[in-house]
């Protein structure tokens, strides 16, 4: 009578003989387990696995990460924020560099407000979104994150509105702090987790995320107008990006020899593909900027290419991290060695 | 008023696969069911611990012999009933950014539902199987230790079922002083293979001891426990070291290029 009958899915009750009180009795259900999205695998044959030494019956020894698409299109979107407010924080007061400080100014801006929605987004329970500030907690990175990003979005808008006046320095020196934090963070929190792939690559991935935020900063602005000077600086910038992403992703994969059994998920599977098409774009941005001659549309096709990269390593991150989920031995092996077997 | 620290002793040498700790979980907690399918994997049509299932019971069907046994033919089960660990440093909880998991007076981790906004950082940060999201719910759940009768002075439903008492509940103190005597009893009589796993910091440093621990008999992949899982922020300051270089350079880079463009007025 009081509950709706969808809130007793899958619990076989009729709600004239049990009253829902349990912890539980407040999990909503659409389907019962095996529907849901393929949680569980469901066999139409008998497979009748035996059992072997090495692990149970090959089944995950991990939850695999449940986010969605928003998350690492927030990483994108956080690292440009992160770039952003450091260049205009940097070009701050440069008479001609006016153009370029303010277009800084609103990447910082638009990615630390189409951020927050890309997260909240992907949180189960949208409309708690605000409990991300309700404690802060040093030992979680995603904690830390929260409040850099909600901090870093009001002083970039603050930021924004003062513009390029020698009073609002304060300003852009806060954006700017808080910009080096949205754009560092994330990789402290993919490696700071149980997923064997990511936590063998903590020390790797701030770098990573940190040099690729240089590298997408400066992909966006290839792909404005600038004038001369313009273009030098966002070409030097872009430069040490590009490099410092080839060289922590050649790095990424060279891991691959002490934890052979994450690193297949590096080739494997959608992440695999992902993780190629990164580095391709990565490389072809790089080649296609080398070419001699000055010319915008050979500068934009640059900034093109390093985005599509940035974007796909982002997802490959993810969905690597779900492959390395996935297989039991990548989470027992790597334990057993450092145990001395 | 002081609460005593409470945990689960899983002896898994007495289980025998009943799963009455699987209903009486999900017949307390009004959990609701996870549908009729078949594994191929032994009895075990569970298969793991998830956000509906909080106790599961695991299946070795093996044609190995276990010492201390007698069979005709090479043959073994292990069985073990799985459920959160209660870790004393727990990567769930350290991980939560709202707030909504929590240690409670009697020393287990508990998810609030009224506060999980259902970020998910739990789940990649949970050492073992255990903590996961459900899209149709979109919150994190798992065990509570029967948090609820807890509080009412009960033992959690899964150990007041327990038909042969290889899930005891009571004061992790008398639980440890118990689980020695057992192992002690085990190696006695011959089977040498037991051990416990988790019950202190020194035999799992990484999460610094289980609140819920067990005995077994094979090595801990075999039950698809990790043999030494590690709570996430161990050495997480190599990371935020990292990280500090890497802004370090940032800053050097932009400050450099824009001296390039801006130098001549
Ligand atoms: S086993 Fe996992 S879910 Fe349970 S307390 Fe430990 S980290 Fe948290």
């Amino acid at each position: 009578m009081i509950h709706a009958r969808k809130e007793t899915t899958g619990r076989e009750m009729g709600e004239e003989y049990a009253v829902l009180t349990g912890e539980a009795a407040g999990q909503r259900l659409k389907q019962a387990e095996p529907d849901a999205g393929g949680v569980v695998p469901l066999w139409h044959e008998v497979p009748s696995l035996p059992a072997q030494a090495g692990d149970y019956y090959g089944l995950a020894l991990l939850k695999e990460p449940v986010w969605i698409w928003s998350v690492p299109a927030y990483f994108y979107v956080g690292g440009v924020a992160g770039g952003g407010a450091v260049l205009a924080a940097a070009l701050h007061g440069k008479r001609p560099l006016r153009r370029l400080a303010a277009w800084c100014r609103v990447l910082a801006f638009l990615g630390t407000t189409v951020g927050p929605a890309l997260l909240t987004y992907d949180l189960g329970r949208m409309s708690r979104f605000l409990n991300m500030l309700r404690v802060f907690r040093p030992s979680s990175p995603m904690s830390v994150g929260s409040w850099s990003l909600a901090g870093t979005g009001m002083v970039a808008t603050l930021a924004l509105l003062q513009g390029d006046r020698a009073s609002a320095k304060p300003a852009h020196l806060a954006t700017a702090l808080g910009g080096l934090m949205v754009a560092g963070y994330t990789g402290v929190l993919l490696g700071n987790s149980a997923n064997p792939l990511w936590q063998d690559r903590r020390r790797l991935l701030p770098l990573l995320f940190i040099s690729s935020a240089v590298a997408s900063t400066a992909g966006v602005l290839e792909m404005m107008p600038l004038d001369r000077k313009e273009e030098g600086v966002v070409q030097r910038f872009g430069v040490a990006g590009k490099a410092g992403e080839a060289a922590c992703m050649l790095a990424m994969e060279h891991v691959h020899q002490s934890t052979p059994e994450a690193a297949v998920a590096m080739k494997k599977g959608k992440g695999g593909v992902l993780w190629q098409a990164a580095k391709v774009a990565l490389v072809a941005g790089i080649l296609v900027e080398l070419v001699p001659g000055r010319s915008p549309t050979k500068r934009k096709i640059s900034g093109a290419l390093t985005t599509l990269g940035a974007v796909c390593l982002r997802f490959a991150l993810l969905e690597t991290g779900r492959t390395a989920a996935r297989e039991p031995l990548a989470a027992t092996r790597p334990q057993r060695r450092k145990m001395g077997w | 008023m002081t609460t005593t620290i409470t945990g689960f002793f899983t002896d898994t040498s007495v289980c025998i696969g009943c799963k009455a700790c699987e209903v009486a979980c999900k017949q307390w907690n009004q959990l609701p069911a996870d549908g009729d399918f078949f594994s191929g994997r032994s009895y075990d049509n569970t298969i793991h611990l998830e956000a509906t299932t909080w106790r599961h019971v695991a299946f070795v069907e093996r044609g190995v012999s276990l010492s201390g046994q007698s069979t005709a033919r090479p043959f073994s089960w292990l069985l073990m009933s799985d459920v959160c660990k209660h870790c004393e440093r727990a990567g769930c909880l350290e991980a939560c950014p709202t707030g909504a998991i929590v240690r409670t007076e009697f020393g287990s981790v508990y998810v609030q539902p009224d506060v999980c906004n259902g970020c998910g950082y739990c789940v990649v940060c949970c050492p073992f199987v255990v903590i996961n999201r459900r899209e149709d719910d979109g919150r994190a759940w798992k065990c509570t230790l029967c948090y609820d009768r807890q509080k009412e002075g009960m033992e959690p439903a899964c150990a007041k079922t327990c038909p042969t008492d290889s899930i005891t509940f009571g004061p992790l103190e008398e639980l440890k002083e118990k689980a020695k005597k057992r192992l002690e009893e085990l190696h006695r009589r011959g089977v040498t293979e037991a051990y416990l796993y988790g019950m202190n910091d020194e035999d799992q440093p990484g999460t610094e001891g289980l609140h819920a621990f067990f005995l077994l008999l094979d090595r801990p992949e075999a039950y698809n426990l990790p043999p030494a899982p590690s709570v996430p922020t161990r050495g997480v300051g190599g990371s935020w070291g990292a990280m500090a270089l890497g802004l370090a350079g940032m800053v050097a880079v932009a400050v450099a290029a824009s001296r390039a463009g801006g130098e001549k007025r």
